[in-house]
């Protein structure tokens, strides 16, 4: 390009951005990324100096929650720095541009900076029918997807819809839609899950790309470990009442006025890998569970499925089946033994049969207990 | 070498009475029914936990106690089903006639020759290991079964500490069932697999043990099994 790409920091000055306000940005991300104080330098050089990493980011089949989220990123008061630490130089939505233009933006990106500019995708492709059920200025979104992905370094798949395909995706998914990792072969992508997911989690995910050059670490769903390494259960608040066993049995008993657990409501926080129960959200204000709502899983795949979310297990996922667990088991349970009375009952009668008609002659078999 | 194994004591006398469950058969049989009642219950327990104490939380632990024996008693099970695996090869030959011989012709006439018993309410031979059917239902329900459960329970157990040595040896099961909510569902639905095991196992032995009047129940305690002379119905596939 023309000249040295600018860097985050030369971009917030720009913006009025104070030093101080720059500095205490750079301290929570570091401490949101989990890591120690003594990486804040580490973190401030990166915005200095790097330039900031070309960004495309393209919605599919979405509902925009997740950059409604992006853009609410909670710490700098200014949301410039969000906006600004990555250069987003193409998102079909936020940007000033329309049309035509648009779409030379992004193949202008792709060409100049072949090989290293990120991909962020929200939302997921509807695969069905040669992917006509999203389509932007007449291309399949699943073309695009593919065509732009060809030549990015890695791709961050936005939210549970990139993810885990979220509710398109959701029985019967009339469309066919895909989430990304089914889509893209043969690049890294970094799964970033949540209905949102919370936006100190997105620009944490940013931050760290750009501070370290590299991609964060990812457990086995292809999530980054610092934000998605625990249960929500693990760091919930209300974890002391679930250990006691105090759970709330309807919304409004005794133990929802005392903030007791809502397991038993339905929460999902023991099954759901998130960071709700330590950053919370809306600026740390408060999270789900904290209102006594239980966790729904909206970070974990097939979350709409495993309905209904007031209920503490869903009906078995075998079609033709629309029982739970329980339901199931007590059936069997009544049918086996249905099968061992028929069992004992004509055995007895079968006996009794025997005895009444050998009644004249002695009694067989008699010596052999000596037990 | 087999055959003398069964024959009647050499003195011409009709009843004989022979070790067949040898010490880690029996420890493992009553370890693995003492811990699936408990797993069970106390599965239930987490499942649906029914006490409500009043008070504080700190004066309380009911649920995290529930959950702490469901972990021993994993253990246990778990513990009991290495040492069964381990004697599987390293004991005698009545350690290895519940395995289902599905490739040899004996062991399916023993099938059939043993559902229809059953059926017809007769009583058929004595056997000294585990006849066909039994042999099938605890490869069914006890083995496979019991292995699911274990390992499937080590998954969710390693839900706690992310990259301990249960997430490496077992978390993977959790992407494979679609994530920890279905495994937990399938956790739960193959608890109630051991009660449909549980009601026929316990009927049959009780039935067995009267028909035969062979000491079977005691088998499981003593170790010993007697039989009478042209009484056994010889296990062939375990020769
Ligand atoms: C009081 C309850 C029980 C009694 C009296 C009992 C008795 C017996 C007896 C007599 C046998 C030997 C049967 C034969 O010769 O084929 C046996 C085998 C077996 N039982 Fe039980 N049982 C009980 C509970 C259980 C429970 C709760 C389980 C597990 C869920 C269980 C699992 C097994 C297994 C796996 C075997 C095969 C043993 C081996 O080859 O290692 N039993 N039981
Ligand atoms: C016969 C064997 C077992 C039975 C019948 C059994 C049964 C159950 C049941 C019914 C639940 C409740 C599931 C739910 O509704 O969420 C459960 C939960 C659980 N079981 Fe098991 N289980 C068995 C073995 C094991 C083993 C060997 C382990 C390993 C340590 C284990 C670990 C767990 C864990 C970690 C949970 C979840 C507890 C929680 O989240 O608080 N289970 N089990
Ligand atoms: S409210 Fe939910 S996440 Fe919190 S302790 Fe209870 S079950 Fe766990
Ligand atoms: S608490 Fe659960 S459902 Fe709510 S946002 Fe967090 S992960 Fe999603």
């Amino acid at each position: 390009m023309m000249k040295r790409r600018s860097s985050t920091y030369d971009l917030l000055r720009d913006h009025g951005v104070d030093r101080r306000t720059f500095l205490k940005f750079c301290t929570t991300i570091t401490a949101a990324m989990g890591l120690e104080s003594t990486m804040v330098p580490a973190v401030v050089a990166a915005m200095e100096n790097k330039p900031r990493i070309p960004v495309i980011w393209l919605h599919g089949l979405e509902c925009t929650c997740c950059s409604e989220s992006f853009i609410r990123s909670s710490h700098p008061i200014a949301q410039d720095i969000v906006l600004n630490m990555i250069s987003l130089d193409y998102d079909d939505t936020l940007q000033a541009a329309a049309g035509e233009q648009v779409e030379e933006i992004r193949k202008r990106i792709m060409k100049e900076h072949k090989g290293g500019y990120l991909l962020a995708v929200e939302g997921n492709a509807p695969t069905k029918d040669g992917g006509v059920y999203c389509t932007v200025n007449g291309e399949s979104f699943l073309d695009i997807l593919k065509e732009t992905a060809a030549d990015a370094k890695a791709v961050i798949a936005w939210g549970s819809c990139a993810s885990h395909g979220c509710v398109q995706n959701a029985k019967p998914n009339p469309t066919g839609a895909q989430p990304v990792k089914k889509v893209i072969t043969g690049k890294p992508i970094i799964n970033v899950p949540g209905c949102p997911p919370i936006a100190e989690v997105m620009t944490g995910v940013l931050t760290y790309i750009l501070t370290f050059d590299q991609l964060p670490e990812l457990d086995r769903v292809g999530r980054p470990k610092m934000f998605y390494g625990q249960r929500i259960h693990d760091k919930c608040y209300r974890r002391p009442f679930f250990d006691a066993g105090q759970f709330v049995e309807s919304w409004d008993d005794e133990g929802a006025r005392k903030g007791w657990c809502l397991y038993k409501m339905g929460c999902r926080g023991p099954s759901t890998y998130n960071s709700c129960s330590t950053f919370k959200w809306n600026n740390g204000v408060s999270f789900p569970i904290g209102s006594g709502h239980p966790c729904i899983g909206c970070s974990e795949e097939n979350f709409w499925d495993n309905g209904p979310f007031y209920q503490r297990l869903s009906a078995i996922p075998v079609p033709g089946i629309e029982s739970t667990p329980d339901q199931v088991g007590k059936t069997l349970t009544v049918l086996t033994g249905i099968g061992v009375g028929a069992h004992l009952v004509s055995h007895v009668a079968r006996s009794a049969a025997k005895s009444y008609s050998k009644e004249s002659a002695p009694p067989a078999g008699g010596e052999e207990e000596r037990k | 070498m087999a055959n003398s194994a069964y024959r009647p004591l050499e003195t011409g006398c009709n009843y004989g009475r022979k070790y067949v469950w040898e010490l880690p058969v029996r420890v493992s049989h009553w370890v693995n029914a003492v811990s699936v009642t408990m797993l069970f219950a106390t599965g239930l327990y987490i499942s649906d936990p029914i006490l409500a104490p009043n008070g504080e939380p700190y004066q309380h632990f009911v649920m995290g106690r529930a959950r702490q024996m469901h972990f021993l008693f994993g253990y246990l099970l778990l513990f009991s089903f290495l040492l069964r695996v381990y004697w599987f090869y390293a004991g005698n030959n009545y350690a290895r006639s519940g395995f289902p011989r599905v490739w040899k012709a004996c062991w399916w006439k023993d099938v059939r020759g043993q559902g229809l018993q059953y059926l017809r309410l007769e009583r058929g031979h004595v056997h000294l290991g585990h006849n066909a059917i039994a042999g099938l239902t605890y490869t069914i329900f006890v083995i496979f079964l019991g292995w699911f459960q274990i390992l499937s329970g080590l998954a969710l157990y390693s839900e706690s500490n992310p990259g301990g040595f249960w997430d490496k040896m077992v978390g993977w099961l959790i992407p494979l069932f679609g994530g920890s909510f279905t495994l937990r569902m399938w956790h739960h639905t193959a608890a109630w697999g051991f009660v449909v095991f549980v009601i026929p196992h316990l009927y049959i032995v009780l039935y067995d043990d009267r028909q035969y009047k062979n000491g079977l129940i005691s088998s499981m305690l003593a170790g010993f099994k007697f039989y009478e002379r042209n009484d056994l119905d010889h296990d062939r596939w375990i020769s």
